[in-house]
């Protein structure tokens, strides 16, 4: 099961850090990862996350982050079709 | 005076701007140990109005700092060197971690120009205790530390409380700067579901089988009244983790006792039997619910908790209620017609009413701690180590409030006991604390005797010796075919005679009929005692849910 996750946060030491280390602890894999710095005091960071726990519980823990200010968990955009055959993808 | 309204004007040095915060912080006691990295804060302490507490170990510092934090409900102080003075705080702050408790860890940190390089006694103490902490800190500019301290006092004692990290370099704490002003975040109050304590108490109102399950939760948020009296005005009965001891009211009719892996039969059986399970503060530990799809089976779940990612974490709960116990537990009071319950309660109560009768000449450990907690009353803080004892203490000790019994809960850190304790006779020296240790858990960290003598702190140690690491030997015995393993500590040291080399008066009782003097001697002596009291090797805890079973399924208690 895939979820993901939109989170903005403070620009301060170890913020990153402590975000992606929690997820991790918590039994999420990190499947895609994006970070943007829209401003100099802060993070939004979009996360593809693997699990088979509860993601609203882990959106629980990473809001108790003191630098977490914002968590919202998205859908995951619907799967694309099944291809014909064999196609190679480069990314 | 608070200082901060003269920061814009003064210029100190980031040291003494790191004690003028402590100070305002109230802090009177820390516990810590001087190296080379945080040396000037060392040099600020000299001017300083806290007491510096010099352990023999900085894990010592954090244990003693959890300790004073866990007795006295303010945030508990540590101060180390860098390098293996920060890694040696490291067991300490998980263990208050674990526990939430709340803590300040400050530790000094090689130059600015030097971190990276691999410098002497460098270590990154940031990132190895990122898992363990609520917060940290690396404090770069003089400007920022009198700021940082306040919001981390801010942060440790705030929700749900925890331990939180300061590194400090060493030019840092040694330039001078005006501090700037602490920024406060508040957090959002999350309190679970809007229509939630209605529902709770629909909920209550239409069970028939109501239980309290008390947690850690319920002392740390000054909820013992407010629960007591609901269980007074209700009838509720109630069952209690390790670490919600001494919430319920220890005579109170339907109080059930501990549950989980060396719980109760009364509490245990009360769980499996409940149709609505009260979560007060607690966390569905593995150690107190045993094979989780196994427990409460036929309950639902109504969880509240100050910290909303607890809730629905391991079990679902019907209603989840994030905030204030103190607000919430009287919000539920109301008329119960469970009587038929109660009836139940008390015969399970009457049927696992716990025995002393033990035969034989040798000290029989329940008998002792249960009879020296009853002569000592109220006046008692216990602080445990880490092993069969701390079980026994959970079991026979009686506690009058959560405040008077320290334990390792959640780390389970052998050398807890004694650092433990002198913090809590620090915090408390109205008290008389007793250090219950065993011979495996005193020797990790033995050296704090020499502290105990040092400053005369009347530290009160019951050193259960059955010469074995009992509760390994136990599970040894009864999982692992009795295949001994590196259990046997028979070459200990003498330790009274050990304990006398500290300085501390020591006595040894090895046989039942000395138990009443000792436990005398241990109530009127003024100063630091060591009582080593001889016990059986093959004792053993009983009743225990073996790993990976339900909690219907304990050995070592009648049907």
């Amino acid at each position: 099961m895939s979820v993901d996750f939109h989170i903005e946060l403070d620009h301060s030491e170890g913020a990153l850090l402590r975000l992606l280390g929690t997820i991790e602890r918590r039994g999420f894999a990190l499947l895609n990862l994006a970070a943007d710095k829209p401003d100099e005091e802060s993070y939004l960071v979009r996360l593809r996350l693997g699990g088979e726990r509860d993601p609203l519980v882990l959106c629980r823990q990473l809001e108790r982050l003191v630098e977490v200010r914002v968590v919202k968990v998205v859908p995951p955009p619907p799967e694309p079709p099944p291809s014909p055959g064999f196609q190679a993808t480069w990314l | 005076m608070d200082g901060s309204r003269q920061l814009s004007t003064r210029v100190c040095t980031g040291a003494q701007w790191l004690l003028q915060a402590l100070e305002e912080e109230g802090c009177e006691v820390m516990f810590g140990y001087p190296g080379g990295a945080v040396m000037p804060v060392y040099d600020a302490l000299v001017d300083s109005s806290i007491r510096h507490i010099l352990v023999r170990h900085e894990q010592g510092a954090a244990l003693a700092a959890d300790g004073y934090a866990r007795a006295s409900g303010k945030v508990g102080v540590c101060l180390a060197t860098s390098g293996p003075g920060a890694t040696n705080l490291l067991t300490g702050i998980a263990n208050a971690f674990l526990d939430s408790v709340p803590m300040v860890a400050i530790t000094g940190q090689v130059q600015t120009m030097v971190m990276g390089t691999d410098a002497f006694q460098e270590v990154d103490v940031f990132g190895m205790s990122l898992p363990v902490v609520k917060h940290s800190y690396i404090v770069r500019r003089a400007e920022d530390v009198y700021a940082t301290v306040r919001e981390a006092f801010a942060i440790a004692r705030s929700g749900r409380p925890g331990p939180v990290l300061i590194d400090l370099p060493k030019d840092v704490a040694l330039a001078s700067a005006q501090a700037r002003a602490p920024r406060f975040k508040h957090g959002a109050d999350r309190r679970g579901e809007s229509d939630g304590l209605m529902r709770a108490r629909a909920l209550l109102a239409t069970a028939k089988r109501p239980l309290l399950y008390v947690g850690g939760g319920v002392g740390m948020a000054n909820a013992e009244g407010p629960l007591r009296s609901l269980m007074r005005s209700t009838g509720l009965p109630a069952v209690y983790t390790l670490k919600g001891l001494g919430s319920v009211d220890p005579d109170a009719p339907f109080n059930l006792g501990m549950l989980g892996m060396h719980g109760n039969p009364a509490a245990n059986h009360a769980v499996q039997e409940c149709d609505l399970l009260i979560v007060a503060g607690a966390r569905f530990d593995d150690r107190a619910t045993g094979k989780l799809d196994t427990f409460a089976p036929g309950a639902r779940v109504l969880h509240m908790d100050i910290d909303a990612a607890e809730i629905g974490k391991l079990r679902k709960a019907d209603v989840g209620l994030g905030g204030k116990l103190s607000e919430q537990l009287p919000a539920l009071a109301q008329p119960l017609h469970i009587s038929e319950w109660l009836r139940r309660c008390r015969s399970l109560k009457l049927k696992h009413a716990e025995r002393y009768d033990a035969p034989g000449e040798g000290v029989f450990a329940p008998a002792l701690l249960k009879q020296l907690s009853e002569a000592g009353g109220n006046r008692l803080i216990v602080a445990s180590d880490v092993g069969q004892h701390q079980m026994w203490v959970a079991q026979h000790w009686r506690v009058p409030r959560a405040a008077a019994h320290l334990s390792s809960g959640g780390l389970g850190t052998m050398g807890f006991g004694l650092p433990a304790a002198i913090g809590a006779q620090l915090a408390r020296p109205d008290a008389c604390v007793v250090c219950v240790s065993g011979d495996g858990s005193i020797m990790m960290n033995i050296q704090e005797l020499a502290t105990l003598k040092r400053y005369g702190i009347p530290v009160k140690i019951v050193l259960l010796d059955n010469a074995c690491l009992g509760m390994v030997r136990q599970w040894q015995e009864l999982f692992f075919a009795e295949r001994y393993s590196e259990v046997d500590l028979s070459d200990n040291p003498d330790f009274a005679v050990l304990a006398r080399a500290f300085g501390i008066p020591a006595f040894t009782v090895d046989r039942a009929d000395q138990v009443p003097a000792a436990i005398e001697r241990l109530l009127e002596e003024d100063g630091p005692l060591f009582c080593h009291v001889k016990i059986d090797p093959r004792a053993n805890v009983w009743p225990l849910v073996p790993p990976g079973k339900s909690n219907a399924q304990m050995m070592g208690c009648a049907a």
